[in-house]
């Protein structure tokens, strides 16, 4: 049963990819895309529900076809697209990392270690389930999106002929790659479903075909084919470091003994390499930041439960394969230092798309960090951090790309009092962002759990805590600026709720009166993922114990010290406490006690904003009395820091400290 | 829960505001003094708060309501949750809830001088953050927990003896965060704001009062922190906590506001400098 599970999470997204690229009518796609994420969403919960204990499993053949041939097939096909496509582009880099890839993997396949079987092929543990449920979900709730987002996209861009067939093509298929990719123990498959990734990227980021589009596909390109050839370097140096094709299995490989730590240490730094590379860390940014050109659905995609979470998911997977090695320290240096940057170079941006992709970058970095620091309290920091940001960030992307269809611009000033106009999803877009920033949500508390387990490095506490302030200030910043503004017409209903009033509010929020028009494919994605940030973080205690707690299995049981004891509450540890449901009726109760004070009867409601005496008399109006008695706009704006922190002032360095970072870590691990 | 915890949660609810409040009144006395006025009598926060509360109710959107009540809901709970000897890492990010629905509420005003308010109380948050959790990093390093119950049962020293670098770091993040002069840059308790009143300028009437009242929670908690540096003796305890406020207080009078320009990257680097010597000496100390 279970087999049959895994291989609809991996083989239908492929199948119903292809499915798209053949339908010509948008009906049917649409039919095609929320099935397949349905049956998607059912399997990863069943796989979920059906499975105690890890899984293993190694397909034999498919359709009659053996299944290790199969791979190894379609992955020089695939490398050699790659290496048509870069021939076309005529991109002399792209063709380098390319045929860096082809030359080592036929030597390795066809000279050094011919038929290399490995058993499980395919592993199943919590943390392979926990991506599965993200990717199933959040990615399926994306397609969802997705359909009618491109019908409007399309149509904003007069295309004669639709290319929806395409995008859905790769957009479908993405997801199976990213389920293969964490079900993957052998490492020659990982490899492959990872190369689809890159692919799979590069085709739905250049998707609109202009001029910048391409530029930037093919700098998401080169970036992750560089990662690819760390990851071929590592499957070769693997064995030929041990003379053994047992560590070609991931668990293998983790589970090492402690003789062949030394040999397998620079393969190590290798697959962390390739997981930095594809999570965009820094000096490897600039590719995530480009993919903002692509439409809403793939940023969405990529940044929050595919293609980057591939990158983190490597590097917490082989965590304690590295523990207590000077590598883990390197990783949570670089991790941190993204996470610093990162946050940085978030602060200064107006685009509200780069503020969540720098953002993205940032919290990879802390997911990074915490498996460098690679204590069992770090790793759950760590996996929690995924989970939630999956959803969040999910969702900030998916309310971004419908607020710019709106309004047709991403500019966060662009977004001052947008919740008079589109107070549903600016509601919507206000939790996401409140989810990733204030306790008790779950983002928040994996960083303090991450905090907490930093402590003892203060080179990157010192890091962590000086980012964590810069992501404060444009959350918070952000969410103020969607409640800005005069608030004229609230309260049309009010005092019909009578008792339930306070309820009503919290659902419908201050104000009635627009009405919500999004199509369901838009509504649905939006409403369930709010909902589904909320819940989880409510529920977090008991995410813990089924889901999170497994994960640290892979501990070595002298290392294992239960770092986190659940209760009612929520969290406790031996260095401190998070409790969840306290903060939780705190606010609620705040908030209940807020909406009774505003919907009292005495209160005269509205002052003009204070301006000294020289306001313009219409409340609605942000005018002033000026020289000559003139009135004059004001525009208020955020500070940005340009002028100490712009992007093209401190890029250059961050990237260059970034790199030193890099050179160390392999310096040290080679010496 | 305890009957013990019931007790905290209680005190911390209803003695914690007139504490504050009085600290208040006691900051306003002496600020006259060293200014050389007779000054309010000691309640006059309260005679002002219970003003305020009289008010006619004016606002200029909605969203201040629900700020306000957030922001008192913050530091209520941070309150009780230091009263509970809860983790310090939690208080501060409770804190830090405060810190944003108060930044939030003076964003929903469309007053320029509300708005500019709010970007410079983020960037105040944004200086002492970072810094007190690397005090609370180096309590961690120290004791060997975050909780503050943990370190009250185990550590039997005084902790500014071990930490007095950190206590210096922590009360310079206590100046911006009480937003005292040099650091008065978001707003301001004294009359002479350069920007009307900063995050405080759309705020009126009962729900200007709801913040005053929050401020005192505040002022509380701070206290409460400082404390934490002697918690062995009460006599020196309290000694601590007059002799820092106090300078807290002559800070205030003798200081002419500074830029964030400035603050920010002082703040951090005096901070950091600070920070990493004391954790040296600790690991010194420990070997």
């Amino acid at each position: 049963m279970v087999d049959s599970l895994i291989g609809i999470s991996i083989l239908l997204p492929f199948i119903a990819g292809a499915l798209c690229f053949f339908t010509k009518n948008h009906r049917v796609r649409a039919a095609i895309i929320v099935t397949t994420g349905i049956i998607l969403t059912i399997s990863s919960l069943m796989i979920f529900q059906n499975l105690n204990g890890p899984y293993l499993y190694t397909p034999e053949t498919l359709l009659g076809l053996k299944v290790n041939s199969l791979i190894t097939f379609a992955d020089f096909a695939l490398l050699f697209i790659i290496l048509a496509i870069a021939f076309k582009l005529g991109n002399p880099l792209v063709i380098v990392l390319t045929l860096l890839q082809i030359i080592p993997l036929a030597y390795f396949e066809l000279k050094m270690a011919p038929h290399v079987e490995v058993t499980p092929a395919l592993y199943i543990d919590n943390l392979s389930i926990i991506m599965n449920l993200i990717i199933s979900i959040v990615g399926s709730l994306i397609c969802i999106f997705g359909i009618r987002y491109m019908e409007e996209h399309e149509h904003h861009l007069h295309l004669k002929k639709s290319r929806q067939p395409r995008f859905f093509f790769f957009l479908v298929m993405f997801l199976g790659a990213m389920n293969g990719l964490v079900f993957a123990n052998n490492l020659l498959w990982l490899y492959f479903f990872w190369e689809v990734t890159t692919f799979c990227s590069f085709m739905l980021i250049g998707h609109d075909k202009t001029e910048i589009a391409i530029r930037n596909a093919t700098r998401a390109l080169w970036m992750n084919m560089t990662g690819g050839v760390a990851f071929v370097a590592a499957i070769i140096f693997i064995y030929y470091n041990t003379q053994s094709m047992e560590y070609l299995s991931l668990q293998a490989l983790i589970n090492h003994g402690p003789e062949v730590m030394t040999a397998l240490l620079l393969p190590f730094a290798l697959l962390c390499f390739a997981g930095f590379t594809k999570a965009a860390q820094v000096p490897f940014q600039s590719w995530l930041c480009g993919a903002m050109v692509a439409p809403t659905p793939v940023s969405a995609l990529l940044h929050s439960s595919t293609m980057v979470k591939a990158g983190v998911y490597i590097v917490v997977r082989m965590a304690p394969g590295y523990q207590g090695t000077f590598l883990s320290t390197m990783v949570a240096t670089f991790g941190a230092f993204t996470f610093l940057t990162a946050s940085a170079l978030a602060v200064n941006m107006s685009n509200g798309k780069k503020i969540l992709a720098y953002s993205t970058i940032a919290n990879l970095g802390l997911i990074i960090a915490c498996a460098g620091i690679n204590t069992p309290a770090a790793i759950i920091a760590a996996v929690l951090l995924i989970i939630f940001h999956a959803i969040s960030k999910g969702l900030l992307f998916l309310c971004v790309g419908t607020i710019e269809h709106a309004i047709g611009s991403r500019d966060i000033e662009d977004m001052r009092g947008l919740y008079n106009s589109m107070p549903a999803v600016s509601r919507i877009t206000i939790i996401g962002i409140l989810t990733m920033m204030l306790p008790p949500f779950g983002a928040l508390m994996s960083k303090w759990m991450a905090i907490e387990a930093a402590a003892n490095i203060p080179w990157v506490v010192v890091m962590i805590a000086l980012g964590s302030g810069l992501t404060v200030l444009f959350w918070a910043r952000w969410a103020g600026i969607f409640v800005s503004g005069p608030h004229l017409k609230v309260f049309e209903s009010q005092g019909k709720e009578g008792f339930f009033a306070p309820l009503v509010t919290i659902f419908k929020g201050f104000y009635t009166k627009a009405k919500w028009k999004d199509p369901a494919s838009i509504k649905v994605p939006l409403v369930s993922l709010a909902i589904g940030a909320i819940i989880l973080s409510l529920s977090v205690p008991w995410l813990y114990t089924f889901l999170v707690d497994p994960v640290l299995s892979c501990y070595k049981p002298g290392l294992f010290v239960e770092p986190f004891k659940t209760g009612p509450m929520g969290f406790t540890s031996g260095a401190g406490a998070f409790y969840v449901l306290p903060v939780f009726l705190v606010s609620i109760i705040a908030y209940l006690a807020a909406v009774v004070a505003a919907k009292q009867k005495d209160h005269r409601v509205f002052s003009a904003p204070y301006m000294c005496g020289e306001q313009y008399a219409d409340i609605a109006e942000p005018k002033f009395r000026s020289h000559l008695n003139n009135w004059t706009n004001y525009v208020p704006a955020n500070i940005y820091m340009q002028d100490i922190i712009g992007e093209s002032k401190i890029s250059y360095w961050i990237n260059i400290i970034a790199l030193i970072i890099l050179i160390v870590l392999f310096g040290e691990v080679l010496r | 829960m305890s009957m013990n915890e019931v007790i905290a949660v209680l005190a911390a609810i209803f003695v914690a505001p007139i504490i504050g409040g009085i600290v208040a009144g006691i900051d306003r006395k002496v600020t006259a003094r060293l200014q050389g006025r007779y000054g309010p009598p000691l309640l006059q926060p309260f005679y002002d708060v219970f003003k305020l509360f009289g008010k006619e109710k004016m606002i200029v959107n909605y969203w201040q309501i629900i700020c306000a009540y957030m922001y008192l809901a913050a530091d209520v709970l941070t309150v009780v949750l230091l009263a509970l000897q809860s983790d310090l890492l939690l208080i501060f990010f409770v804190l830090a809830v405060g810190g944003v629905f108060l930044v939030i509420g003076a964003l929903a005003a469309e007053s320029p001088y509300s708005q500019i308010g709010a970007q410079r109380e983020l960037i105040q948050m944004l200086t002492y953050e970072p810094l007190l959790i690397l005090v609370f990093v180096g309590i961690y390093l120290e004791t060997g927990s975050f909780k503050i119950s943990d370190i009250i049962a185990n550590y039997h020293e005084p902790l500014l003896l071990s930490l007095p670098l950190l206590f210096v770091v922590l009360g310079y993040a206590l100046v911006i965060k009480l937003k005292k002069s040099p650091f008065d840059i978001a707003t301001s308790h004294h009359a002479h704001q350069e920007i009307v009143k900063g995050v405080l300028t759309e705020y009126s009437g009962p729900y200007l009062a709801i913040i005053e009242i929050s401020h005192w929670y505040e002022t509380v908690f701070i206290l409460g922190l400082c404390a934490l540096f002697w918690h062995t003796n009460f006599i020196w305890m309290a000694v601590l906590l007059v002799v820092t406020y106090f300078g807290e207080v002559l800070v205030d009078n003798i200081c002419a506001r500074l830029t964030w320009r400035w603050m920010l990257p002082h703040a951090w680097t005096g901070g950091l400098i600070m920070s990493f010597a004391n954790y040296f000496w600790i690991y010194e100390k420990i070997k």
